[in-house]
């Protein structure tokens, strides 16, 4: 058993292909960063292809596990990889243009996103819970740094701090439950958690508990949201973009992968009721918080807290059918709240400064394509018909439904119709207020253009073409053993 | 091209105008001429191309005719199934002639965002199309909802001073209740699969299903909530004077027109033969509330100072005809019922656009401030007053043929005092709609700024007259529109009375507790 992570195979290599090639390009960036700064304009690009190559490497790489069953090429991780990749291109197509307006465009940034990336995709691949701690530290090292990025903004530097501290307190959940997990189970593989017995220990549901508080962190999941809204607003808008998405994909994917193999024989309902508690509080919460939000970012975050309690049913729900909802879901989250992000981010001229959403006053007639854009996104995360949010409040609301969780849809349908007051305002904002004398957004950039194109794109064919995904997602799902249909 | 026309026929009605929209947004913004004259032409082209649906659709068949179906998400039976009964072919004809006239009426009349303006006409009538032809659940759902978005911003982008609040009120009151409606769509395809082990949102299949009696009444109030804050039935009607007064003119024919038209045939397409049983057994509320609305929306009308909010609430009046009709459940009342919600678009459309065009010429819609306008601007007086009388019920012109059918319809019924109180409001409409004539065109001429008011315009008056003509042929041959509806409504009776037959054989333990 201790042989395994020396001998190293070649099929070993080409499933980490994918994670050398992001760590590669971002080292590569921070070299030229250093001996060739004059090359800074090709940064972006190289940090695409950087992607662009682990994608590559992802797809091709033969599926199975691979390091003694430590590590996933399934296709449903190959489905989280396209959707993280996915998620970080829109961050590095918006973070160009945004780096250049502040005059901030170094290395670094394209780094740390690459490198935080990369941990991502180590916590959606890893079947060992120490691969994906690894992970979960090294997407958060890296972020943490990316929060405090601008470092003569106060916000920036006061983003970093409080990332920082709530997250190393989150993290110290997640590997106390670890530890938990392993005590009771003798091993750290997740595979090794479901030997029978296990589910009634007190130490594997106060493991879960913990994990759930961790990765709730992550996921900004009420009551574990509180940094979200405050480090959005003084996090650079493109970083905050795949902050708010991918990542919060990857914990869901995990907490379903340990779920699934602790309950195999589906979700004892003590546990289903403090999830679904978890879900309802998260979905009230941060639907009636954003009601009073004027600044544009915090909106946001709030919005993502909903969203997440929207997520959380799934996880309430649990199976096969759930976790194919919840990747359907977190591909529309992806083009709808990235591409809100990449909106918000073409639309404010001045980046260190707060971001109100009465600035966006007439931008429908003074940025007619970001403000296009946004209130496509601001309907598609409202669930409005024909958009990719739509489509993925159907599966889920139907997953719900199909377990009998009448009360914890209706509960979601409700807190939809909330949320409708807070996305109309910022439409109402873009589209009926007169523009601000002075107050003209910046222009356009062709990369910005390209990202929200993308999107936009993403939310209607997702919303009106769903069928070729859906079909796609449940095989993927088909591939984790969980109990349920 | 001809193949598309003869198969597709359908669809090409309900997508032209969603292409027309996609061709605008290619345009410059600043080209507003050529924004407006393309969202004309588009919708005039659409209409034309709805003619033949009126020519090949066999009068007498029961049935949906000029079906189309094609998987849409195959995995959950979810299929673009579109056809038309009569029902739906009146609607649609409606919608089409109104969406013309509402445009023509802008060409003069919106300066701003006119590219903006044309979309979302366009959008919303691709939205209304598709929710009148839609045969699959889900694909209703998708149309109905899409409507919404147009809606709000033609509201709250063109709208009156108050457009910010009016927009949003119209935006969450509708939206409530569909996504109730919204859960229990899915509760029935999901009780679908579990019975059948198949599944689909197919209208046809979905018929099939059976429930018990508690389950079966809240998945009707679902639907029904849905259905009735669109009509809307009182109590239910706030978010209407508000939207109607605020709403740009051509907002508020399309509104008052064809939108809250789709209230009532939700209800009489899915709501109803869904769910047979609660329906009928909640038939008598919706009868009192309809009555309720006939009286209250004609006694508020009477109070009115504004033109446009005084015709908005006699539309909450004229829709309880509406729903008294369908809650009589005779075929006579529900043909009657159908019949006055086409008359009550024409005539509500009429009036809505010459408060329009005597508001774009003095700026108030006040009453106070017209009067003995009649020798000022003829022409206009003219049409409006036939307006009036289609919408007060004057033998000769379509309303008296739709009012006089309902009471006739609900008489046979086993609710004969509904019809009393519905004759009521009949008298009624002709107090307030012929005093609103007295005070705008008859009363002395006292204001200077009266005497020099413009007569209509050719365009604005190719769109009144339009309405006009159609108003004069189905009161002369409302024939020619009752033949195509009366298949449809047996049929929607049959099914019922089947369906209820059914359930009695069944005798659920559920249902037999609610009999007693």
């Amino acid at each position: 058993m201790t042989g395994t992570f020396v001998s190293f195979t070649r099929a070993d290599l080409a499933a980490i292909a994918p994670e050398i090639a992001l760590v590669a390009a971002g080292c590569l960036i921070l070299l030229l960063e250093a001996f060739a700064p004059r090359l800074r304009r090709w940064f972006a690009t190289v940090a695409l292809a950087g992607v662009a190559a682990s994608l590559w490497f992802l797809v091709q790489a033969p599926t199975g596990t691979t390091f003694g069953g430590r590590y996933d090429t399934s296709s449903l991780t190959v489905l989280m990889g396209l959707f993280l990749g996915a998620t970080a291109v829109v961050a590095i197509l918006v973070a160009k243009p945004y780096l250049e307006r502040t005059g901030e465009e170094r290395g670094e940034f394209y780094a740390l996103l690459l490198w935080g990336h990369t941990g991502v995709m180590l916590m959606t691949r890893g079947l060992d819970l120490l691969i994906v701690f690894i992970g979960l530290e090294t997407l958060s090292l890296s972020f943490y740094v990316l929060a405090g990025f601008f470092r003569r903004v106060s916000a920036s530097s006061e983003a970093g701090l409080k990332y920082f501290l709530t997250g190393a307190f989150g993290s110290a959940f997640t590997l106390y439950g670890i530890a938990l997990l392993f005590g009771a189970s003798g091993g750290t593989r997740i595979e090794e958690l479901s030997r029978p017995g296990l589910a009634d220990s007190t130490a594997v549901t106060f493991g879960l508990l913990l994990l759930l508080v961790g990765f709730g962190f992550k996921m900004s999941l009420a009551p574990f949201h509180a940094w979200a809204p405050d480090v959005y607003q003084g996090m650079p808008t493109p970083a905050v973009a795949y902050l708010s998405v991918a990542p919060k994909g990857a914990s869901v994917l995990v907490l379903f992968r340990v779920f699934g193999a602790v309950f195999e024989h589906g979700m004892p309902d003590r546990f289903r009721t403090a999830v679904a508690a978890l879900a309802i509080f998260s979905m009230t919460l941060g639907n009636v918080v954003a009601l009073a939000q004027r600044d544009a970012k915090r909106l946001l975050a709030y919005s993502g807290i909903a969203q997440m309690g929207y997520v959380t049913i799934a996880l309430a729900v649990f199976g096969r059918d759930a976790l194919a909802a919840v990747l359907v879901y977190f591909f529309a989250y992806l083009v709808s709240n990235a591409g809100a992000f990449a909106a918000v981010s073409a639309l404010y001229r001045d980046e260190t400064k707060p971001h109100p959403v009465g600035l966006l006053s007439g931008a429908g007639r003074t940025a007619p394509f970001p403000a296009a854009v946004l209130a496509l996104c601001l309907f598609s995360l409202a669930g409005i018909p024909a958009t990719a949010g739509f489509i993925g409040k159907f599966f889920l609301f139907k997953a719900a439904l199909e377990q009998g969780l009448y009360a914890l849809a209706l509960i979601g349908v409700l807190n939809s119709l909330v949320s409708i007051g807070y996305y109309l305002k910022v439409v109402y904002i873009l589209y009926m207020r007169e523009p601000i004398e002075g107050e003209v957004p910046p222009p356009l950039a062709p990369s910005d253009r390209l990202a929200l194109a993308l999107c936009a794109a993403g939310i209607l064919i997702l919303g009106i073409f769903p069928a070729s995904l859906w079909a796609i997602a449940r095989q993927a799902a088909a591939t984790l053993p969980l109990a349920g249909p | 091209m001809d193949a598309l026309l003869r198969d597709h026929l359908v669809s090409v009605v309900v997508f032209l105008p969603l292409a027309g929209a996609a061709l605008l947004l290619l345009l410059p913004r600043s080209a507003a001429g050529a924004a407006r004259n393309i969202a004309f032409g588009v919708s005039v082209l659409d209409l034309v191309a709805s003619l033949p649906l009126w020519t090949r659709f066999l009068v007498g068949e029961p049935g949906f005719q000029l079906r189309e179906k094609v998987d849409w998400i195959p995995q959950l039976g979810i299929g673009y199934s579109v056809g038309l009964d009569g029902i739906s072919l009146l609607l649609v004809m409606l919608t089409t002639v109104l969406t013309p006239v509402s445009l023509l009426f802008s060409l003069t009349h919106v300066e701003k965002e006119v590219r903006g303006y044309s979309v979302a006409f366009l959008v919303l009538e691709t939205g209304m199309l598709g929710s009148l032809v839609a045969l699959d659940l889900a694909l209703f759902y998708v149309f109905w909802e899409v409507m919404l978005v147009p809606m709000y911003f033609i509201i709250g982008i063109w709208g009156g001073p108050r457009r910010i609040y009016a927009s949003m009120k119209f935006f969450l009151f509708t939206m409530s209740g569909s996504l109730l409606m919204f859960l229990a769509i899915l509760f029935v395809a999901i009780r679908h699969h579990a019975a059948t082990g198949a599944w689909s949102f197919a209208l046809e299949d979905l018929l099939g299903m059976t429930f018990t009696g508690r389950v079966e009444t809240w998945l009707f109030l679902a639907f029904a909530l849905a259905f009735a804050i669109k009509v809307p039935v009182f109590p239910l009607h706030t978010w209407l004077p508000d939207a109607h007064t605020e709403a740009p003119t051509a907002g508020s024919i399309i509104l008052a027109g064809v939108m809250l038209k789709l209230g009532a045939y939700g209800y009489l397409r899915f709501a109803l033969p869904l769910f047979p049983d609660a329906a009928m057994r909640f038939a008598p509320w919706l009868g009192v509330l309809g009555v309720i609305g006939v009286i209250y929306g004609a006694m508020v009308a009477y109070a009115q100072h504004d033109m446009k909010r005084l015709v908005a609430y006699s539309s909450v009046s004229h829709l309880g005809l509406v729903v008294i009709g369908i809650g009589a459940f005779t075929t006579m009342s529900l043909s009657g019922s159908i019949l006055q919600m086409i008359n009550h678009g024409l005539s509500t459309g009429a009036l809505f656009l010459l408060v329009g065009v005597l508001y774009e010429r003095r700026h108030t819609r006040e009453l106070d401030a017209y009067g003995g306008i009649a020798a000022v601007v003829p022409v206009t007086t003219a049409l409006f007053l036939i307006a009036t009388l289609s919408s007060i019920g004057l033998p000769g012109l379509n309303g008296f043929v739709g009012e006089f059918t309902i009471l006739l319809g609900t008489w046979l019924s086993p609710h004969r005092w509904w019809s009393g109180a519905a004759a009521t409001g009949v008298i009624l409409s002709a107090i307030y709609m012929l005093t609103l004539v007295q005070r705008v065109f008859w009363n002395p001429l006292v204001h200077d700024e009266n005497k020099k008011l413009t007569d209509i315009r050719p365009s604005e008056f190719i769109a009144a007259a339009t309405l006009v003509v159609l108003m004069v042929w189905i009161g002369v041959r409302p024939n020619d529109v009752l033949d195509r509806i009366r298949p449809a409504v047996e049929s929607l009776q049959k099914s019922v009375a089947a369906r209820q037959v059914a359930l009695r054989q069944i005798a659920r333990p559920g249902i037999a507790e609610v009999r007693r």
